[in-house]
Order: structure tokens, then C-alpha cells, then sequence
């Protein structure tokens, strides 16, 4: 996630950014000696405010008893001038870009306006559209660091944690990176005292794998920006599912077409919960030691 | 299902789960809700094969092979008392043979369950039931016999509150079961004389050891304090009576005698800690005992509602749901109590979380407690902290344990690999593979002596299974969204227990 202030684009090229490499393996290697400690690596702990979350998205779940296709349409607020989501995800899994129109073909079916059925959607800015590149996957705890360090981003421990357990079970972690065309003001931009307002960015993915049953997306950790997200879940199969989702609510069921082949649809809706939020003014872990 | 099943884990896991509403306004106590009892059959091999089978179970036991079992007026109790039942077993497991005995939290008596048919047999009761007194508490986790033939386990009746005075426990009695012939035999129970009040005579767990030729059980004495014996009939802040420090109970068994007197283990009270929940104990060579046991720091007579510690209201709290089980006022502690040769010896582990040193762990909401096969290696489950959880009203009753709001961060649930001698963390050799955080609560220990491994669970997370030696090598793990929720309208939060029973 973002760091605040804006860290500075790193990466050199030739003898520097070998330099670089060579600087950020020590950190690694550091890191990985002090057990995960980041009290022994202090320029890879996060002190400030992580700056980037999820704030509504629209999901569509296609599941063909053998594979699962999840396209996703995601609101996210920030505050900074470039960001990274990470993900976890099965190994086998593909990025498959982008598909926008998916979300227009099942919401026209369905009789819906999408994320605009929440009241609360209207309240949020009006998202830039920004494009998800440089797709890349970190397969060991030493990746992620490593990838960070390289980039100027900093980590929180539980974060960091939660990592570590989705890689120990056998995950992978997808790393997506956006930037908007109107970023956040940076800090050395603003007046004293002012807010740094943040922003709203509508991004769109696809992610496909192989798997014998349908899988939800698990709760995110709170990034600092947003503590919950408004959530519309659409499941489309090929055979007949009675299915619920864990959390949200039942609000459609019925049949729809894509790609030339029917589907059953069931679709879900509302607020969907994050993990490791803390209370109003308590600072990160970082800043509170 | 991925990765293969070991043989050693040929068998059964059992789960007792609840359901909740998807609505989070609608208050529930945890006890109280519908009990649904999870058993995920392992198949070794590669990739081998989890199968689930799911037991609804009826509170009134009115679907029992022998409905007499559950008397008309007891039912008539059940259903007058707001929120009564016979049985809501959606806590504790105790196993024997083809047999599990599923217990509640607090209140009810334990389900007998033929665990090869999976059907329930018969609701266990031993007291009668009043008007004045129209529910039971009993102790969730049994104490076994050395030879595993006889459980022992506490059964008293709960009398309303009444004149101000918050509800009180009667006729304290320790049951006997002898699991090989059906045989039960009953005592009642005196407590120690300075640990007298029926309000916190409550016992989670229990356990049996042997010594100078006598056989003994000790039960924890919780000391949850309800303030009433029916839930809310709104979710408003209210008073709070702050529970007293726990106490361990020592009872020599006498099968001459009708009352049994009970006495304090010395120097448990002394820890100053709340909420003695959970044990493993080590009582092999018939002279005394290890016990490993934790306090929680935590009212488990509460449940979530109304405005948290930052004032925020239950509706602004996206992660609450109403009844859910109450959260840590501060990090707890683990104590392992050694009781042989007439020596006893007290160590203890209790520490806040670092986010600097993620690799000492910490003792935040301690839950589960388990020797490993070769009981050289203590595993421990740690809920964490979700600071948003924690209700206003409770937080006021302990205004001298409770941590401050404004440094109080989220700290992450942790799993925790010690020495079982020195109570240390076991950092041996796995760099960190002693300390996994992120793990679902559920957490037991299976092998057969040569190879162990630690078995995780929840709905959401699915089944987790790892190497004892290295908590960052998984085994296996098998996952199934049908699991999660019931109907379109519940849930299944996570659960706290979890149990391997071998073919």
C-alpha cells in the first residue's frame, strides 16, 4: 500500500539499479535472519497511515463445477499518486484482465444500476478510471519484501503476517499496480494544516482458476482509507445452486445470458466487513510504538 | 482438497458450529444459538478426502431416540423460559469410542451423540428443574480417567436472579460416567470454604489425576456472573458486575460418600486472572500432575452490544454482530501448574503483542490448549483483539485490567508452539515456524506419536492442516463454501473447538 508521504519512484537503471538490487537483498536477507522481526529492519516498518482500500466493488462470479471466473469492478479509495492492491489467489490462477462490459450485460438483466443501487455510493466522489498494470506474483514471504523494498513501500507487521499465512497455505499473492491521472495533492503540496483530500479510482480485473467448488473472495484487512465496502456479489453457474453468500444478502435469483450460454444467477448485497480495523484516531502499529 | 492426507490422520474432526443471523442487529446470545455439529470424515491418500457431514440439533431433544428422556415439564421449563433448551451444544467436544459428548458454553446438558451414525442418543441431566431454578450449567470440556474410561464432569442448576442479587448456582454436583458400561454415579459437591459463592461457581473445564494412591479431579472455576438468567430483551447497556479472579477446585474422589467436599489448588487465585477456561494435562505415572491451562481476561458472561470503548454505536461497527463472544479486556495468560512428588511449581506466559517482534507471539484471548502425542510440546490458539468489539458497558466494570482504547490496536490471531517444560516458545530449529498468526481459532493436535500435525478450522478459512514441527509447512487443506452459511438468512461464525477422534 501507498506510504505517506508519497515514496519516491526508486528504481534506477544499469550500475544503480543493480546498486539497488544488491541494497534491498540485504534487507531481505536482514529481515528474514531477525525471524520477520521488523524491529530489526526498521526502514521496511510503516509508521504512517497506509493510504489505499476497497471502498465498494461489484463482483461476478462465473463457476462451471471446474473452474471459476471472478470478474471484478473495484471503487478504491486512496490518497497518494500510485498504489498497489495485492490479492491472494490459487497458483494455478490467470490474470485475465479486464472486462467492464460484463458488469453492464448482467446488471441490464437483472433490472439493477449496479454499485448506484446503495445510497451510499451516490455520497462518494466520482472515481477516476484507472488501469491495473505490471501484474505480478510473489510466491515466498521474501518476495513481497523484497518487491516493497525495491519500490519505496514500507509493511505492516500483521499485514505482513497475513501474508505469510496465505503463502504457508499454499496461495500465491497477486500484486496489481494503478495509478491515477489526477492524483492526490502530495504533502509538500498542500497548506498547513489543510486535509489531504482523498480520491476515488474505478478499476477493473479478472482472475480465473481451477477449483471443484466456488470460492469466495476472504476479508480484507483494513488499508487506513475506507473500513468497509458496499458489495454486490452476482453468482452465475452452470448448474442449479441454492448457494448463499456468508455474509451478504439474497436480492436476486433467476436465469441470465452471457457469451452465448444461460446461466442461473444468484446475486448478494450489502456492506462487507474488514479485518484488523482499529478504533477512530488510533494510529497504525507502527506509529504507536 | 489440496495436498494429501497423512495416515495418521485416518478419522473423524469434529466441529461444533452455531448459526447467526446475516442480520447483526438482531440480538442472540453465543449459548443460545441453534447448534449445528460439524464432522469432516479424512480419507488418507493422495490427494485423499475430506467429507462433511452436518448434525442440526434439536434444543428440545424432542427428535431423540428417547424423547422421555427430556421430560414433558421440562420442556414445558424450555419453552417458557425465554431462550431455554434442554441441550445447545455448540461449544465443547468430549469423545470415547463411538461416542461424543457435545456441550454448550454455560448452559445445558451435553448431547450424547452416536458419532458413527451421527444421530443424538440422549440429552445427559441429573437434576430436576424448577420454577425458581429452570436451567443448568455444566462443565464443557470433561476430565478423563487416566485409562480414558471414566469422564467426570460438573452439573448444577441455575437459579434466577432475584432481590438484586445476580444468578446463583444450586446443588453442585460432579457427575461420573463410566464410558465402558453406561454407569453413572452422582455426588454433590461442597465448596471450598473460602471460595463459597454459588454466583461464580462455574467450571469450563475439568481434569483427573491420581496421588498418594487417591483419585482426584479439579475443576477451573471460571466465575462467569450473570447478571440474568434470560438474554436481553434489548441490546442495552447495563450494569456489569466485574467477575472475580479464578480459582481452581481440587475434589478427592470417595465412592463411599454421597457429598464430596471440594478444596482450592493453592496459588491459582493468587495469578489474579480471569476467566480460567481451558486445559491439557499431563497426570501419567499416577503422582500428581502437569496442568497447562489459560485465563482469558475476559467476561464470558457478557456479549457484544451497545457502543464500543470509542463510543461508537453497534450500527456504525460493520464487523459486530450482536451476541457474539465478548472480546479481551487485555492480554491474558497461560500457566503451567506442576503438582508431583509433593513439589509444585508455577510458570506462566503472558505477554502484549509487538508489532516490532512478531516473533514472541503474544497472550491475547488465549483459547485452546493441547499437548502434543510425546506431551513435549505445548500448542496454543490466541483469538487477538479487535479493539471495536468491545463494549463500553463491560469495559467500565474493570476500570484497573482493562487497556487503554486510544493505544489499543488490532492485534492478530496467533497459533504458538512452546516447551512443554519451560513454557518458552519453541523456536527449535523452524526459524518461524513456531508462530503462525492469521490462523482460524479451531485448533487441535493429532498423531500417532511418530508424526503430529495441527489441524486449524473455520467455515470461512476452511480446514488447515500443518506439520507439528514447522507451523509454516501445510499438509493439506480442503475448503467448501457450503459450509458457511445455512439457508440464505445465517452464517456460521468461527468456532472455538475442534476435535480429531481415529478410526
Amino acid at each position: 500500500m501507498e506510504g505517506w508521504p508519497d515514496p519516491p519512484f526508486l528504481r534506477g537503471e544499469g550500475p544503480e539499479f543493480i546498486e539497488q538490487i544488491n541494497t534491498t537483498n540485504d534487507v531481505v536477507a536482514r529481515l528474514e535472519e531477525a525471524g520477520w522481526d521488523f524491529e530489526a529492519v526498521p526502514e521496511i516498518f510503516a509508521r504512517q497511515s497506509a493510504a489505499c482500500d476497497v471502498a465498494a466493488k461489484e463482483i461476478v462470479t462465473v463457476f462451471d463445477g471446474e473452474r471459476q471466473t471472478r470478474w471484478g469492478r473495484l471503487i478504491i479509495k486512496g490518497a497518494g499518486a500510485r498504489f498497489n492492491l495485492m490479492s491472494h489467489e490459487s497458483p494455478l490462477a490467470r490474470y485475465v484482465g479486464a472486462r467492464p462490459s460484463v458488469f453492464a450485460l448482467v446488471n441490464s438483466q437483472v433490472g439493477s444500476k449496479g454499485l448506484h443501487d446503495f445510497k451510499e455510493f451516490a455520497e462518494m466522489d466520482p472515481p477516476q478510471e484507472v488501469e491495473f498494470y505490471n501484474p505480478s506474483v510473489f510466491y515466498q514471504a521474501r518476495d513481497v519484501v523484497f518487491w516493497n523494498a525495491l519500490n519505496g513501500f514500507q509493511l505492516f507487521p500483521s499485514g505482513f503476517e497475513d501474508v505469510r499465512r496465505v503463502l504457508a497455505s499454499g496461495n500465491v499473492i497477486r500484486n496489481l499496480l494503478f495509478r491515477p491521472g489526477a492524483p492526490t495533492k502530495s504533502a509538500w503540496e498542500i497548506a498547513e494544516g489543510e486535509e489531504r483530500r482523498p480520491i476515488f479510482m474505478e478499476g477493473f480485473s479478472g482472475v480465473q482458476f481451477p477449483t471443484g467448488v466456488v470460492e469466495w473472495m476472504p476479508k480484507p484487512l483494513y488499508g487506513g482509507m475506507s473500513e468497509q465496502a458496499l458489495h454486490i456479489e452476482t453468482l452465475l453457474t452452470t448448474d442449479e445452486t441454492d448457494l448463499a453468500h456468508p455474509y451478504l444478502d439474497l436480492v436476486a435469483e433467476g436465469r441470465l445470458r452471457i457469451d452465448e450460454q444461460t446461466y442461473f444467477m444468484r446475486r448478494f448485497m450489502g456492506i462487507s466487513q474488514k479485518d484488523a480495523l482499529r478504533g477512530p484516531g488510533v494510529p497504525p502499529e507502527g506509529a504507536r510504538r | 482438497m489440496r495436498g494429501s492426507v497423512p495416515a495418521a490422520l485416518s478419522g473423524f474432526l469434529i466441529v461444533p458450529t452455531n448459526r447467526r443471523s446475516k442480520d447483526r442487529s438482531r440480538f442472540a446470545r453465543w449459548h443460545d444459538s441453534q447448534t449445528d455439529l460439524i464432522r469432516l470424515d479424512l480419507t488418507p491418500g493422495r490427494p485423499g478426502r475430506v467429507r462433511t457431514r452436518v448434525l442440526p440439533v434439536d434444543p428440545a431433544g424432542v427428535d431423540l431416540p428417547r424423547p422421555a428422556a427430556v421430560a414433558a415439564s421440562d420442556r414445558r421449563l424450555t419453552e417458557t423460559a425465554n431462550g431455554g433448551y434442554a441441550t445447545q451444544p455448540n461449544h465443547g467436544v468430549n469423545v470415547a469410542g463411538n461416542t461424543l459428548w457435545a456441550t454448550n458454553l454455560l448452559f445445558g446438558a451435553p448431547l450424547e451423540v452416536d458419532l458413527a451414525a451421527w444421530k443424538p442418543r440422549r440429552v445427559l441431566r441429573y437434576l430436576e428443574l424448577s420454577e425458581a431454578a429452570p436451567r443448568v450449567s455444566g462443565t464443557s470440556h470433561f476430565a478423563w480417567s487416566l485409562d480414558h474410561r471414566f469422564a467426570y464432569f460438573h452439573q448444577s442448576l441455575l437459579e434466577r436472579e432475584r432481590d438484586g442479587s445476580p444468578v446463583r448456582a444450586a446443588d453442585l454436583s460432579l457427575v461420573e460416567l463410566d464410558v465402558a458400561t453406561g454407569a453413572e454415579r452422582v455426588w454433590r459437591l461442597r465448596p471450598p470454604p473460602d471460595d463459597p459463592a454459588m454466583e461464580t461457581a462455574n467450571f469450563h473445564s475439568g481434569f483427573f489425576f491420581e496421588e498418594g494412591g487417591c483419585r482426584y479431579v479439579g475443576l477451573l472455576r471460571t466465575g462467569a456472573l450473570l447478571e440474568s438468567l434470560e438474554p436481553h430483551s434489548a441490546p442495552l447497556d447495563h450494569a456489569v458486575l466485574p467477575a472475580p479472579a479464578s480459582t481452581i477446585w481440587i475434589v478427592q474422589l470417595d465412592p463411599q460418600a454421597n457429598d464430596l467436599q471440594a478444596e482450592l489448588l493453592p496459588g491459582v487465585k493468587e495469578l489474579d486472572g480471569l476467566a480460567l477456561s481451558h486445559l491439557d494435562v499431563d497426570a501419567s505415572g499416577g503422582d500428581g500432575f502437569v496442568l497447562y491451562a489459560n485465563f482469558k481476561e475476559a467476561d464470558v458472561a457478557e456479549e457484544t452490544h451497545g457502543a464500543n470503548v470509542y463510543g461508537e454505536v453497534a450500527e456504525a461497527v460493520a464487523e459486530h454482530y450482536s451476541g457474539m463472544v465478548v472480546e479481551a479486556l487485555n492480554y491474558g495468560l497461560v500457566v503451567r501448574y506442576e503438582r508431583r512428588g509433593g513439589r509444585t511449581s508455577v510458570r506462566t506466559f503472558a505477554r502484549p503483542y509487538d508489532p516490532g517482534r512478531t516473533s514472541l507471539g503474544h497472550s491475547w484471548l488465549p483459547i485452546n490448549i493441547q499437548l502434543d502425542s510425546a506431551r513435549r510440546r505445548l500448542f496454543c490458539s490466541f483469538s487477538g483483539f479487535r479493539p471495536r468489539l468491545l463494549p463500553e458497558h463491560i469495559a467500565r466494570a474493570y476500570p484497573a485490567r482493562v487497556v487503554e482504547p486510544p493505544t489499543a490496536g488490532f492485534v492478530p490471531p496467533a497459533l504458538i508452539r512452546f516447551d512443554a517444560e519451560t513454557l518458552e516458545l519453541d523456536s527449535n530449529g523452524s526459524g518461524r515456524g513456531h508462530v503462525a498468526y492469521a490462523e482460524p481459532m479451531a485448533m487441535t493436535v493429532a498423531g500417532d506419536g511418530d508424526s503430529d500435525y495441527v489441524c486449524t478450522f473455520s467455515p470461512e478459512v476452511g480446514l488447515r492442516v500443518y506439520d507439528a514441527d514447522d507451523l509454516d509447512r501445510l499438509v493439506f487443506r480442503a475448503e467448501s463454501p457450503r459450509l458457511m452459511s445455512w439457508g440464505d438468512t445465517h452464517f456460521r461464525p468461527e468456532p472455538a473447538h475442534i476435535s480429531f477422534v481415529p478410526a
